[in-house]
């Protein structure tokens, strides 16, 4: 379906001799990382009143692989050790170094003003998956389903097996929900923020927190005695602590993507 | 084989890179004098992480494993799981230690090529040709009257993607 419009999206292009690569905007005085930047190009500091942005000369092409995916990452890591960070997106270029200068000049209360909203905190990513395994238990409780079953394998028909997975799936999808709805509602209180991220039928649960570092073990407390309490229904994950991705407002009107 | 045991992994799991893709393509500042590259291949991604597991062939499946409770006594079989395969697989048993939707994770894997490969020149092209290559339609629905030997045939669990393509 949208595989093959997605292939025919237009390539990389091919950028000019000095353009940048931008991973994010701290407050001046950091020291510069020294992970390797994207297409591994060195990193340096661009200061500019009283900010600092992080750049490195901009690969000819750009395709998203793993190590410059995990080259961002590890540059914004290191940043984000040192005090707040405003992390780009993944492959923001900026034409040349004049441009992104006279940016950080003229919105510096803009950028000042967004990296004390994420000062002192960490994003925190938790996603929560279904457990399918948990029909079992369901199907041990629920005298529906157990109805369903019997009848089932007395006739056990290729519409009556798919009519019964498609109840046990259900099932075990409503049981997620509700065990992520439980995990948010205890969760959110530990965050100064939370983002929701996209979720399927799969992964019910995907949601990033603002927390601040020094109730980074609290939270992390938190979620291991939730991931106890609905594992059996819910299988959580989290990732973190990360750069405040999820918390930093494009300008006004960005252009998008 | 996964076998299902009582001695589920609660705690939550470690994020790796793949967790944290989303927030690295889609969140983070872009701004407007500032251009963003436009990447070939994150539109794959973005489709193939709503791929839904609400496919028949997942439902016969939960039913194959259904049918082998023993609805009267104990309906915890240990049997369960090992009926279980693809996406399903990815997340029974130990809770949360598996998990990771496979069919995202396989699909970034492919997405994110291997160091070897990422010098070619269009890497992400051929892995969508590749794609379809290997997943010859199959009929969305069998006749009813099937014989349950057959379905009950231990099959290769490799995931398919024919019921997402619509």
């Amino acid at each position: 379906m949208t595989v093959t419009a997605a292939i025919t999206t237009t390539a990389a292009t091919a950028t000019a001799l000095d353009a940048l690569y931008v991973y994010g905007i701290t407050p001046a005085g950091v020291r510069t990382p020294r992970a390797q930047g994207v297409n591994g190009a060195p990193v340096r500091l661009l200061t500019e009143s009283g900010l600092c942005a992080a750049v490195s000369a901009a690969p000819v092409r750009l395709l998203p692989r793993r190590r410059d995916l995990s080259a961002h990452q590890a540059v914004l890591d290191e940043l984000a050790a040192q005090g707040p960070v405003l992390p780009m997106r993944f492959a923001v270029l900026s034409p040349e170094a004049g441009v992104l200068r006279s940016e950080l000049r003229s919105d510096a209360a803009h950028w000042t003003k967004q990296l004390d909203r994420v000062r002192g905190c960490v994003e925190m990513n938790v996603k929560g998956a279904v457990v399918p395994g948990y029909f079992a238990e369901l199907v041990r409780r629920d005298e529906n389903l157990r109805a369903l079953a019997r009848r089932t394998r007395r006739r056990p028909d290729y519409e009556a097996n798919v009519r019964l997975g498609e109840a046990l799936a259900r099932s075990v999808r409503r049981e997620a929900r509700h065990a992520a709805q439980e995990v948010l509602t205890h969760l959110a209180p530990l965050a100064v923020r939370t983002v929701q991220g996209p979720v399927d039928d799969e992964q019910v649960l995907s949601t990033s927190f603002l927390v601040r570092s020094a109730d980074e073990p609290r939270f992390r407390q938190a979620l291991d005695d939730r991931a106890r309490e609905v594992g059996d229904r819910l299988a959580l994950s989290v990732t973190g602590p990360l750069p405040c991705y999820s918390f930093v407002d494009p300008r006004p009107a960005p252009a998008g993507r | 084989m996964i076998t299902y045991d009582d001695d589920i992994v609660c705690a939550p799991r470690a994020g790796t890179l793949y967790d944290v893709l989303e927030l690295i393509l889609d969140r983070g500042m872009v701004i407007d004098v500032f251009v963003r590259v436009s990447l070939v291949g994150i539109e794959i991604l973005k489709v193939d992480a709503r791929i839904v597991v609400a496919s028949v062939d997942t439902y016969l499946r939960f039913a194959e494993a259904c049918n082998r409770l023993d609805l009267e006594h104990d309906v915890r079989s240990k049997t369960v799981p090992e009926l279980f395969g693809g996406p399903v697989a990815a997340t029974i048993g130990r809770a949360g230690a598996r998990r990771t939707a496979r069919s995202l994770t396989d699909k970034v894997r492919g997405l994110l090529t291997p160091e070897e490969e990422t010098e070619e020149q269009e890497p992400l092209p051929r892995a969508g040709r590749e794609e379809r290559g290997r997943s010859p339609q199959r009929p969305r629905s069998r006749p009813a009257g099937r014989p349950r030997a057959e379905d009950d045939r231990p099959r290769p669990r490799t995931r398919r993607r024919p019921e997402t393509e619509e």
